[in-house]
């Protein structure tokens, strides 16, 4: 019999499985959906040492801003007053992201608390005014009150809204850009690309779709696969989203229907589609962003509010040699046509590329169907203000626990999530073995 | 040269409110106001012969009821007359009425959905205890929480404390409230669009923002910190219009000695060394006060009146990022017979109630993207209330006056607002609600539009914001109108400011004046 059985194998399972297992527990992890070998995020260095690549230059626009980790180099292609205000952005923005980090690797902050509070307070009065103002802040204002390119507003204002149902112009877009920045070099703020099969190693991976998660008397007590096979278990922890553990795998009637409806109320809208080309040779650029200005992304965002495909695309593409990564932003979730979508997606790059050789789509209907991403969102719950910290993914799981003994939720759903790859199964290990 | 202990700069509501104050503590107060008359946004007025009109803002529902009590204001001449309904007329011909009686109204919410009319009182609920939980608020000043002075920090610990008394369900629901869009928290509650469309209308008022802009759902709160004689969630009309307000508050600030001078034009306010020192009028005069009140907006107070090279550098440019884009316009009708909705043609008491022109959250979204891009919405939200149908005095006998609150009608207007478009625009208020009232166009006798870039002109509010300021998380609380200059108080010593530009600012409230009284006056909340 296994003490733990950890549901999933994303790299927050895999994470939360390690720290158990190095706590001296049986675990035994299983499998239901495939698994993206490269992530693109930010890996702690508590999670363990993974390879990460990200472009130099980091972001690059077709009409000529290139930005690198060299602060100096960027402002080359920038006007002379963004040049100048450039470094100070990035100054600003770094020691806000230091307070973002250091709360990340730890169990949510309480709404009210101290220590929280004199942890903000060492920042600084300049500091603190920047976080309080920024954190409400639309990203397009933000960037409008340092920069006048309206191309390097709009290419980060790409970033700012990448995978949330928001554009730029919707408060708390700003932490987003923010939070896209965390474990990045002082003035970028594109995370990196993360190959994370290592995390595989060492751990017994089951692969099998699971039936339910086995109750009784309020406390778990295995988990039972498909095939009719049960797991018997004391801890159960899962990295599916809290609609589908407490709402499909634990059975009805043990869960208050209040916190139920609550799950149902997480918002997962997944916006962007996936596309992977496959070119003659490597395009001359290692990222190329098509985003326009500020209003352009805002406008492509306008369409998916009422359920249609923007006409105009935000495209982001990664090259890795040959090979070409794009996000494809907005489109509901809703969308199938994965022939429309590449269709478009060709036409929009085709001037920026050598010849393609194959591509393959995943709209997020496929990203649901392969991964398991509810509505196609791969953090399982976007990154919104009211769906953050103490709020992630809702107050009452937010520690990590759920009201049913020796059931623990360690998805991306849960605090810090988002991008922030493996912390979330990190903390809830930590929380699980008793210590902050 | 005769000497006061303070001097107002303008005879807002909140001006008035804060001379009322201070005089009731035995203050000399002079109040300046640069218009012939007072009220600034606050005020009524025969603008068509035998018709009066609230010319800007028309209804009562958050003006304080400490306000109400200590300055007497019944006794001053304010009736409240209340508004009993709201009803939202749809394109399919139905309708959505919401009554202020509680069997009334779950029957008509059923009617659409008979679940909305189930978690309709459990959603009152929650919004009343958050609105209980929200009021302390309203009538304190600000702590400034970078602040390491000793009164500050313990301002900043009774507010830690109260929010730890509160339980933790009632913190997280109010964090969702700050920052949660009205669409995504209604969504959450109800399914008719009818509702959720006319619910989440309140959350975008005087902001250019949409339904489904994040900060949104915090307004919605508004509406039930509203509070008329100890009802909750009931909103009113004052008997006169809104101008009766700002005529009570004068009157109870003249029982208390306070001197109101109009056509009275400040030009600047006079910096010495740091210190407030005179005040000067466009005619020359110079008067001079111990305490200068500022009730113009943060703009028009530190730009205009006081020159920007008295202020600290990175003051100045927290003033300057402050934002207003006013985005509410006002079209007064009066009309010759009563109109007729095909929703409910005949007259009846929803005619004395708010005619919401708020179908569903994506008609006021789509309105909202219009204005995002500079155009005004060629579908637009509307608030509409018949004054003379509650006050028969507005208007000769038989005929009507209707007061239509319009948005989105951007102040910065691709190519500016002009005469005509003021017009065009006037027409597709028209229009739009002539879709729901076909005879409406043959009553109107006279018809006045108000832009946003009309009430910059008339009343002086930067780009036309009734708020003196957008209501967004990043310019709330001690971050209005900047940071650490939230209690009223300015780098200028002996200079203060008492509008809606200060916490807790925005709508018909007065709480911005009388906080600013009670600091000035060195009370605490």
């Amino acid at each position: 019999m296994s003490e733990v059985v950890v549901l999933g194998a994303g790299p927050d399972e895999l994470v939360a499985a390690r720290v158990l297992q190095q706590a001296g527990r049986r675990v035994i992890v299983v499998q239901e959906h495939a698994v993206p070998e490269r992530v693109v995020g930010w890996a702690p260095a508590q999670i363990g040492r993974l390879e990460a690549t990200r472009p130099d230059p980091w972001l690059r626009t077709a009409d000529g801003v290139e930005l690198f980790a060299d602060v100096k180099r960027s402002a080359k292609s920038l006007g002379p007053r963004d040049a100048e205000r450039w470094p100070q952005f990035c100054d600003r923005m770094a020691r806000l992201a230091a307070l973002l980090q250091e709360i990340y690797l730890q169990p949510p902050p309480s709404l009210i608390d101290m220590r929280f509070a004199l942890k903000v307070r060492r920042l600084g009065r300049a500091g603190m005014e920047d976080l309080m103002r920024l954190l409400p802040m639309p990203a397009a204002e933000l960037l409008d009150e340092w920069f006048e390119s309206h191309t390097l507003k709009g290419a980060l204002c790409a970033l700012a809204v990448r995978d949330i149902q928001q554009g730029p112009r919707s408060a708390g877009t700003a932490f987003r850009l923010l939070h896209s920045h965390l474990g990045s070099p002082r003035g970028v703020f594109r995370p990196a690309t993360v190959n994370v099969a290592p995390l595989r190693s060492g751990l017994t991976i089951r692969e099998s779709p699971v039936a339910r998660i086995d109750v009784s008397a309020g406390a778990v007590t295995g988990v039972t696969l498909a095939s009719g096979e049960t797991l018997s278990a004391t801890l159960v922890v899962a990295g599916a989203d809290p609609a589908r553990v407490l709402g499909e795998l634990v059975e009805p009637g043990w869960l208050d229907p209040d916190l139920l409806r609550a799950t149902r109320h997480v918002r997962s809208r997944g916006v962007a589609a996936r596309v992977r080309l496959e070119l003659d040779r490597a395009p001359e650029w290692p990222t190329l962003t098509l985003a326009g200005t500020a209003d352009d992304v805002e406008r492509a965002y306008d369409a998916v509010k009422y359920g249609r495909v923007s006409d105009r695309l935000i495209i982001d593409a990664v090259a890795d040699g040959p090979a070409v990564d794009v996000h494809v932003q907005y489109l509901p979730h809703t969308a199938v046509d994965t022939a429309d979508i590449q269709a478009r997606v060709v036409k929009q790059l085709q001037s920026h590329l050598p010849a393609i050789r194959s591509s393959t789509v995943e709209s997020p209907v496929d990203l649901e169907r392969i991964y398991g991403w509810p509505e196609g969102q791969p953090h399982h719950a976007e990154l919104s203000l009211d769906q953050a910290l103490w709020m992630r993914p809702l107050p009452e799981l937010s520690g990590y626990r759920t009201p049913l003994r020796g059931l623990w939720l360690c998805g991306p759903a849960m605090h810090p999530g988002a991008g922030v790859i493996g912390a979330a199964g990190h903390n809830c290990a930590r929380a699980m073995l008793g210590s902050p | 040269m005769k000497r006061h202990d303070a001097i107002i700069v303008g005879g807002g509501h909140n001006g008035l409110t804060c001379a009322a104050y201070l005089a009731r503590a035995g203050k000399k107060v002079l109040v300046l106001e640069r218009r012939e008359r007072i009220g600034g946004a606050a005020f009524s007025d025969e603008v068509f012969p035998g018709f009066r009109f609230s010319v800007f803002s028309y209804v009562v529902s958050l003006l304080r009821p400490e306000i109400i009590r200590e300055l007497e204001l019944a006794r001053h001449g304010l009736q409240i007359l209340p508004l009993e309904s709201t009803l939202t007329p749809l394109a399919n011909g139905d309708r959505l009425v919401q009554w202020s009686d509680h069997d009334q109204n779950r029957a008509e919410l059923a009617r659409h959905s008979p679940r909305d009319a189930e978690a309709y009182d459990e959603f009152g609920v929650l919004l009343h205890r958050m609105a209980r939980a929200v009021k302390p608020l309203l009538r304190m000043a600000p702590p400034d929480p970078a602040s390491l002075h000793p009164a500050e920090l313990l301002d900043m610990l009774r507010v830690g404390r109260y929010f730890r008394e509160l339980p933790q369900k009632d913190l997280h629901a109010l964090w969702k409230l700050l920052t949660m869009s009205a669409a995504d928290y209604l969504d959450e509650w109800f399914e008719s669009e009818a509702l959720k469309g006319t619910k989440s209308a309140s959350g975008i008022i005087g902001t250019l923002l949409g339904p489904r802009s994040p900060g949104t759902a915090y307004v919605l709160l508004h509406h039930y910190i509203g509070e008329l004689a100890g009802v909750f969630r009931a909103w009113g009309f004052a008997k006169g219009g809104n101008g009766s307000v700002s005529a009570a508050i004068a009157a109870a600030a003249q029982a208390h000695g306070v001197e109101i001078r109009t056509n009275a034009s400040v030009s600047r306010i006079q910096v010495k060394s740091g210190r407030a020192a005179s005040v000067v009028l466009e005619n020359g005069d110079e008067l001079v006060a111990g305490t200068i009140v500022s009730g113009a907006d943060p703009r028009r107070t530190f730009l205009g009146l006081v020159r920007e090279e008295n202020l600290p550098e990175d003051f100045a440019a927290a003033i300057k990022r402050y934002k207003f884009r006013g985005a509410s316009a006002k079209v007064n009708l009066a009309l010759g017979e009563l109109p007729r909705f095909t929703c409910l043609p005949e007259p009846g008491p929803h005619m004395r109630g708010a005619i919401s022109i708020s179908p569903s959250v994506d008609y006021l979204e789509r309105a909202y993207d219009q204005a995002k891009y500079g155009e005004f919405s060629k579908r637009p939200y509307m608030d509409i209330v018949m004054p003379s149908m509650l006050d028969p005095s507005m208007a000769p006998p038989g005929k009507h006056v209707m007061s239509i609150f319009v948005q989105y009608a951007p102040y910065h207007l691709n190519g500016g607002w002009t005469d005509e478009k003021r017009e065009a625009f006037g027409d597709t208020v028209v229009n739009t609600l002539a879709e729901y009232a076909p005879n409406l166009k043959s009553a109107i006798l006279h018809r006045q539009v108000v832009t946003p870039a009309d009430i910059e002109r008339i009343v002086g509010l930067s780009e036309g914001n009734i708020f003196q300021g957008e209501l967004s998380l990043q310019q709330m609380f001690f971050l209005r109108p900047a940071p650490a200059w939230a209690r009223y108080r300015t780098p200028i010593h002996g200079l203060f400011q008492c509008g809606s530009g200060t916490h807790p600012g925005g709508g018909v409230m007065g709480a911005s004046g009388r906080n600013a009284a009670m600091e000035i006056l060195g009370v605490r909340a």
